[in-house]
């Protein structure tokens, strides 16, 4: 008889992790797992400590406590992995606005250990894939918000890393550029990439998440499956935690 | 190599801003200016010099006083060291303050890098900018090598003072830029630092005390010795030391960004 073949590791799995920011606790005994090709919505009201939560599974914050694993490797003992494993778009895209889109694509390259053909490629594709194609000679400084967010999944994706982490990304995104964003994430998932989206439209989750966790005042209030067609449900969840969090603050 | 993509990118940054430019060609401009000055020196004093046993030659009146003022003590425009205690602030302001005021830090962060090798990576860029300023200042006098005696040895020994004072600046700068919050905070810091730290032994030589802490903490001290043709390894320690001291504290600020922000 054959032995059962071991289960791969999650591709994220977040251990208790906790984090103080401006001597107030922003994070707290946050437990979480993704698997590979799943896409987690991750809600909140603003300051619920979603941003905080990504930027520790980015490696841009250390946690004050808990365990962050990336494909089962402890991420605080191998931050390296970072490199690798993990695609990052913060919120609003930060980029340096004297280079260009293409310089961009490649200094992200160079970070995350590519050169040559490869890196070449990489950018190619992107470029491609996001229709920056037009813009790459163009200076990062005078892109439109839309554009600047575009270029900041381009870098995320760059490296075709297993974990994609996006802050907002569908923010200033035009109607047209929405549903290309959520064929996207379709895509990225379905050839086994793990994402972590976090957004304050309950719309975008229900559009591409088969997974939502709701946080509010730093701690996980919800965490399950989102089958299809369950936006209203989603939304009175939504609403109830972050009532019972006036309510409870008032 | 990592470290190496951020020198790149800092290097890059460096040559497409337009600050870089500017400082290279007006300072350029300026010891230029400053060359023809003490050319015009030499050659009218050039017949009584040549008398004397001894005296001093082109090496000593023009290559060496590129360099700096304070050895020669004439009210000429400004030489290397003075310009740089000038601008690698401004150079250095926004390695790393720019970063954290535009939100770009955390993404270098995110690469798996150590506050130590982004540090790192961001002082090579400056250096080998400031390697390359040298270069050129020092292509002037050189360039008449072939109608003058040139003392190499002397103007080897003047070039590595003055380049590990250019390393040490750059190391303040640097450091200036991970503590501020803001490029011109770290300008001001890094121009008052670099100032008082080349300077700080003024009150006492001018109470005639050659020796003590205060004469050896300060950097025209170290620079002196080796602007005169002197290597010695005493002074180039001093450099690597504060260059060390200073890269030490500006990794511990930035470190401590990934943890408390």
């Amino acid at each position: 008889m054959n032995a059962p073949k071991p289960a791969s590791p999650p591709v994220l799995e977040l251990e208790d992790i906790a984090r103080q920011r401006a001597g107030r606790p922003a994070v707290h005994a946050l437990s979480l797992r993704l698997e590979a090709g799943q896409i987690l919505g991750l809600l909140g009201v603003n300051g619920a400590g979603k941003s905080t939560t990504l930027a520790m599974i980015a490696g841009a914050l250390r946690p004050d406590r808990g365990a962050i694993r990336v494909q089962g490797r402890d991420f605080l003992e191998y931050p390296e992995l970072a490199r690798q494993a993990i695609g990052w778009l913060p919120e609003s895209a930060p980029l340096w606005p004297e280079l260009t889109v293409r310089e961009h694509l490649d200094a992200h390259g160079r970070l995350r250990g590519l050169s040559g053909v490869p890196l070449k490629d990489a950018c190619d594709a992107v470029l491609e894939r996001l229709e920056l194609k037009e813009l790459a000679r163009r200076l990062a400084g005078v892109l439109s918000q839309g554009q600047r967010q575009r270029l900041g999944l381009a870098c995320a994706l760059l490296h075709r890393p297993p974990l994609l982490v996006l802050d907002e990304p569908a923010n200033a995104l035009d109607p047209v550029q929405v549903v290309a964003l959520r064929q996207l994430l379709r895509e990225q998932a379905a050839a086994g990439t793990a994402v972590i989206l976090s957004t304050h439209q309950l719309t975008e989750v229900t559009a591409v998440c088969d997974r939502v966790a709701i946080l509010h005042e730093g701690t996980l209030r919800h965490d399950a499956p989102l089958p299809a067609d369950q936006h209203a449900a989603l939304e009175k969840t939504f609403f109830d935690i972050a009532a019972a969090g006036r309510t409870h603050a008032a | 190599m990592t470290l190496f993509a951020v020198t790149r990118l800092e290097l890059r940054r460096l040559f497409v801003r337009p600050l870089g430019w500017v400082i290279a060609a007006l300072s350029l401009a300026e010891l230029g200016w400053r060359f023809a000055l003490l050319l015009q020196i030499f050659l009218l004093n050039q017949v009584r010099l040549a008398a004397l046993p001894d005296g001093p030659g082109y090496t000593d009146l023009v290559a060496v006083r590129m360099d700096s003022s304070f050895i020669t003590g004439s009210p000429l425009p400004f030489g290397v060291i003075e310009l740089a205690l000038l601008l690698v602030p401004l150079l250095t302001m926004s390695t790393l303050a720019g970063e954290r005021a535009a939100g770009t830090l955390p993404l270098l962060f995110a690469s798996g890098l150590s506050a130590s090798r982004i540090l790192l990576g961001k002082y090579l860029a400056v250096l080998m900018w400031l390697a390359l300023w040298l270069l050129l200042a020092l292509a002037v006098p050189v360039s008449l090598a072939h109608g003058v005696m040139l003392d190499w040895g002397k103007l080897a020994a003047a070039t590595l003072g003055t380049f590990l004072a250019l390393a040490a600046l750059a190391a303040i700068g640097v450091a200036c830029s991970a503590f501020a919050s803001h490029p011109a905070v770290a300008a001001v810091a890094a121009l008052m630092i670099g100032l008082a730290l080349y300077c700080i032994n003024l009150g006492a030589q001018l109470a005639g005390i050659d020796s003590g802490f205060i004469n050896w903490l300060a950097m025209s001290t170290h620079q002196e010795t080796l602007l005169r043709g002197l290597v010695s390894s005493a002074d180039v320690v001093w450099f690597v030391l504060a260059v060390a001291v200073a890269l030490a504290l500006g990794t511990h600020r930035l470190a401590a960004d990934r943890e408390r922000n």
